[in-house]
């Protein structure tokens, strides 16, 4: 008798003990709580959450959708078999992630591992099953659901939800079960759906599936034997590079002028003079403004250039010389913004940090402006081509250099700068030396963070006549080919990451050695 | 020699000055301590000398090194700069650069060759008793007291005559602290530079000054003098009050031990026999004795009272003694020492562990008397 009374006991507190962690994973998601339960895992524990996951699968699929595949009339045998192939299943995946996991450095056993995992399937599963029961009973199919235009779409927000909840217990379980670190565990997984998702493509090549992989990456193979791939990509790079370039320079200067303390004008800020008279020749002249005699030569001088430029401009450095050839074509406008650049550069010489907030403030303004506008308002002086791209570019990319740079060094110790000037170090040498150095990682961030956005911004000028892969993007658009819009989407993307990972290595290459190691 | 005529410095928008009418002059080789309560202006009275503040009024000189005196306020300020040695409180070690770029700074600007600025370098890692590894580190690699070691180093990089030191030990816990000061001391006595050296701690002041000069609130000159005077004459009662209550006892700081022991004191040989040592013990009228090899070092002591009766060498008898005092060690440190064992008198020893000669809290009150009484020490 008291035998069987501790049996019954024992068996309540199975069962009790199921339902408190299932409650734990359920309210509690946290590593601690996983690693809590982590103690608590048996074999039987495993079989049976899954059970019960299967059992309910088995009803839902039998009572709702008796499907063509169930054969035996008898109901506990079909209901048995899903239930192993419900357990077969995770056991399989399980086992699959638990090898990559130790391959990646995982500690954990493999009973730990699957029970932390059954703990998230089973009330997981249910919670799916019993969705999926409702939109049945309401005569609701899945595409309906997942449609967000449909009435019923915003379910999908919640799908996504409990999709990205799902992945963060799934996290947390490995992360416990193997006493990770949270990037091993993002590995194990990532390895997991790539593997899979490799595996998924070469099955759909050698099938040969028609369907929009298949069709866009035959579309870019096309494109490319066509050579239209890489002359987009280059017109892309240059136009990219080139803006950067006159950015970096112009915002680095901007930048150290607005720390520099302000100056008076002084004899030898005659010298700005020079500049400025030879840029104001260059945008009065072929005005006529002064006279045909000085137009005519100036005007000779670009055509010769735009010449042999536009004839120089093939193969890897084409777009670079069809770049050069819009801007000498161009000597007007060229010597406008050099006078104005000159003006700017010069009162910001005088007016040093007392005009750092205004710039700042001005520079992060113009970086609100849509960029597709900007284009627009620079067809007015510039017109339509490479010429007002590469200004709007520019303009836009030396923003965050500007800030950066005005940033960086501001960041450097007053101490620093105050050794250097006590060791007699002129303005020029301390900024050369130290504050340009120290402030180098800072710099480069705001480089970066440029060229990424250029990246981007590049592709619409595409909108005002350039060869770039926005090309395809609106070029798409008009044609109403997806294949070609997607083409430049995912190019354009690439491109962005590539130039981005290229310039964190460039970063660190250019971060001084003593800066590294410190934090 | 660094001098300074009638300096004010009246900071933009302020009315009161910052330093008000000062006037001193530091003599070639010495250090001269600038102390006073917290704003009182002194590393604006630093700064003025390289520069780095211009003075409102009033005339600095510089001797250079081909001994001529130098108005500063006619030099330009970045030539000056890299003849005056600068310390900061923080240091300000260029974190992008190794600890030789660190140390070449100067020699760089004034267009040293690398060989030279390489081997000056060594030169003063050997200085500092540092190792030459340190050349290639970079200054996050060193500790707090490297790194100001370094600091100091980099300033002497073109052994520029005159040095201004800004806290240069300020940071820098206690013990380290003491540590650099000695240090600073010994290599000063060989490299013999013109320093201001500003400080808010009193005590430093008077370790590390040859004169001071002390300043009140108002960025005035209270007295500039020799630790000495200060602490046995102090103008008035701001000073008085500034050095301390305790201001007898600093002066102990001033005065070594090797100025006060007794410098024939009476030792047994640890070769005598017992019979002789209780005979000669019995001579001089003592009941204890310290008792030295051939060499003059320090074995230990014996009494009477371990003798008596007894037959043989003194040595088998000769108890180690808890301790000895080196005899560079100033009185206030050495007397510290005497409060904590319970013999009257210790050994005073020489750095090969010889003895000297021996000295006594009765000796070190005679020596307080005496300097009291006269007010001028440095005739002792
Ligand atoms: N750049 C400055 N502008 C205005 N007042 C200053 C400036 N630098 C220092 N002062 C003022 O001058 C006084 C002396 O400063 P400082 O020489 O740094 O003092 P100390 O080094 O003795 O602590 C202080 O009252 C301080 O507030
Ligand atoms: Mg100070």
């Amino acid at each position: 008798m008291p035998q069987k009374e501790e049996n019954k006991t024992a068996f309540i507190g199975f069962w009790q003990g199921l339902l408190d962690d299932w409650m734990a994973v359920l309210t509690r998601p946290n590593i601690e709580t996983y690693i809590r339960l982590k103690e608590r895992a048996t074999s039987p524990k495993i079989v049976l959450n899954l059970a019960l996951l299967g059992l309910v699968i088995g009803l839902y699929v039998l009572t709702i959708q008796p499907p063509a595949f169930i054969q035996t009339d008898s109901l506990l045998l079909d209901l048995g078999r899903l239930i192993f192939y419900t357990e077969a299943d995770f056991f399989i995946l399980s086992l699959i992630l638990f090898v990559i996991a130790g391959l990646l450095g995982g500690t954990g056993g493999f009973v730990e591992h699957s029970y932390l995992l059954s703990l998230i399937t089973a009330p997981l599963g249910l919670v799916i099953v019993a969705f999926l029961f409702v939109a049945n009973k309401l005569g609701l199919t899945l595409a309906a659901i997942m449609n967000p235009l449909s009435s019923i779409g915003i379910t999908t927000i919640f799908i996504v939800l409990f999709g990205l909840y799902a992945f963060l217990l799934l996290l947390f379980a490995l992360e416990a079960a193997h006493e990770m670190e949270s990037h091993q565990v993002i590995y194990t997984i990532g390895a997991v759906l790539g593997s899979w998702g490799i595996l998924r493509v070469i099955a759909m090549f050698a099938a040969g599936e028609d369907n929009i992989i298949t069709q866009e990456s035959a579309f870019l193979a096309e494109e490319w034997a066509r050579g239209t791939l890489q002359q987009a990509i280059l017109g892309h790079l240059w136009m990219v590079a080139f803006s950067v370039f006159i950015a970096v320079v112009i915002g680095v200067v901007m930048g150290v002028l607005i720390t520099m303390p302000p100056k008076r004008p002084s004899v030898s800020h005659l010298f700005f003079l020079i500049p400025l008279g030879v840029f104001f020749l260059i945008w009065a002249a072929p005005k006529g403004w002064l006279g045909m005699g000085i137009a005519d030569p100036i005007m000779e001088i670009s055509d010769t250039l735009d010449i042999g430029l536009t004839r120089a401009a093939k193969g890897f450095f084409g777009p670079l010389l069809s770049l050069l050839s819009a801007i000498v074509r161009k000597p007007a406008a060229v010597g406008m913004i050099g006078v104005i650049l000159t003006v700017i550069l010069y009162a910001l010489l005088l007016a040093g940090e007392s005009a750092s907030e205004l710039t700042l403030y001005i520079a992060g303004i113009i970086l609100t402006i849509p960029s597709i506008a900007l284009f627009g308002v620079f067809i007015g002086p510039f017109s339509i081509g490479a010429f007002n791209a590469v200004v709007a570019l520019t303009l836009y990319a030396q923003l965050p250099i500007l800030r950066n740079t005005y940033t960086g060094i501001k960041e450097v110790k007053p101490e620093i700068v105050e050794a250097g000037r006590g060791m007699g170090m002129t303005e020029f040498q301390l900024l050369r030396n130290v504050k340009i150095p120290i402030a180098t990682p800072v710099i480069m961030a705001g480089v970066r963070v440029s060229v990424v956005m250029l990246v981007g911004i590049a592709a619409i000028a595409s909108y005002i006549g350039n060869d770039t892969l926005g090309d395809y993007i609106f070029h798409g658009i008009q044609r109403v080919q997806p294949l070609r819009y997607y083409a430049g989407a995912i190019t354009v993307a690439v491109f962005a990451l590539s130039m981005d990972y290229f310039l964190g290595w460039l970063q660190n290459r250019l971060t001084p050695e003593g800066l590294k190691g410190r934090r | 020699m660094i001098k300074l005529e009638h300096v004010t410095k009246i900071y933009p928008g302020t009315t009161s000055p910052a330093v008000d009418d000062l006037s001193f002059t530091v003599p070639t080789g010495e250090i001269c301590t600038i102390v006073g309560p917290s704003g009182c202006g002194k590393t604006t009275t630093m700064k003025m000398v390289n520069r780095l503040i211009e003075p409102t009024d009033g005339e600095i000189y510089v001797l250079n090194e081909r001994g001529e005196m130098q108005n500063v306020l006619e030099m330009d300020p970045i030539i000056l700069r890299r003849n005056i040695g600068y310390v900061i409180q923080q240091i300000g070690l260029f974190p992008h650069r190794t600890i030789l770029q660190n140390m070449g700074t100067v020699p760089k600007l004034l267009e040293w060759d690398n060989t030279r600025i390489r081997s000056r370098a060594e030169e003063l890692l050997d200085m500092m008793n540092m190792p030459h590894e340190f050349l290639d580190r970079y200054p996050h690699e060193l500790s707090g007291g490297q790194r100001q070691r370094i600091g100091v180093a980099r300033a002497m990089a073109s052994d520029p005559p005159v040095m201004l030191m800004d806290e240069p030990f300020g940071a820098i816990d206690p013990i380290n602290r003491n540590l650099l000061q000695n240090e600073f001391l010994r290599l000063q006595q060989e490299i013999k530079k013109t320093i201001l050296f500003v400080t808010h701690d009193i005590d430093e002041a008077i370790k590390m000054g040859d004169k001071i000069a002390i300043l009140n609130a108002n960025g005035q000159l209270e007295q500039y003098d020799s630790p000495a005077k200060i602490l046995s004459e102090p103008a008035n009662e701001f000073i008085e009050d500034f050095v301390g209550a305790d201001r007898t006892l600093k002066q102990l700081n001033l005065i070594r031990v090797e100025e006060v022991m007794d410098k024939k004191p009476f030792l047994l040989q640890s070769t005598q026999s017992v019979e002789e040592a209780l005979q000669v013990m019995d001579e001089e009228g003592q009941d204890y004795a310290y008792v030295v090899d051939s060499d003059r070092r320090l074995q230990g002591y014996v009494s009477r009272k371990d003798l008596k009766e007894k037959s043989g060498w003194i040595d088998e008898y000769t108890t180690t003694a808890a301790t000895s005092l080196p005899i560079t060690m100033n009185l206030r440190d050495a007397l510290s020492e005497m409060l904590m064992v319970d013999y009257s008198t210790i050994c005073v020893v020489d750095n090969r562990d010889r003895v000297r000669g021996t000295v006594n809290t009765a000796m070190v009150q005679e020596a307080l008397m005496e300097t009291h009484s006269s007010g001028k020490r440095e005739e002792v």
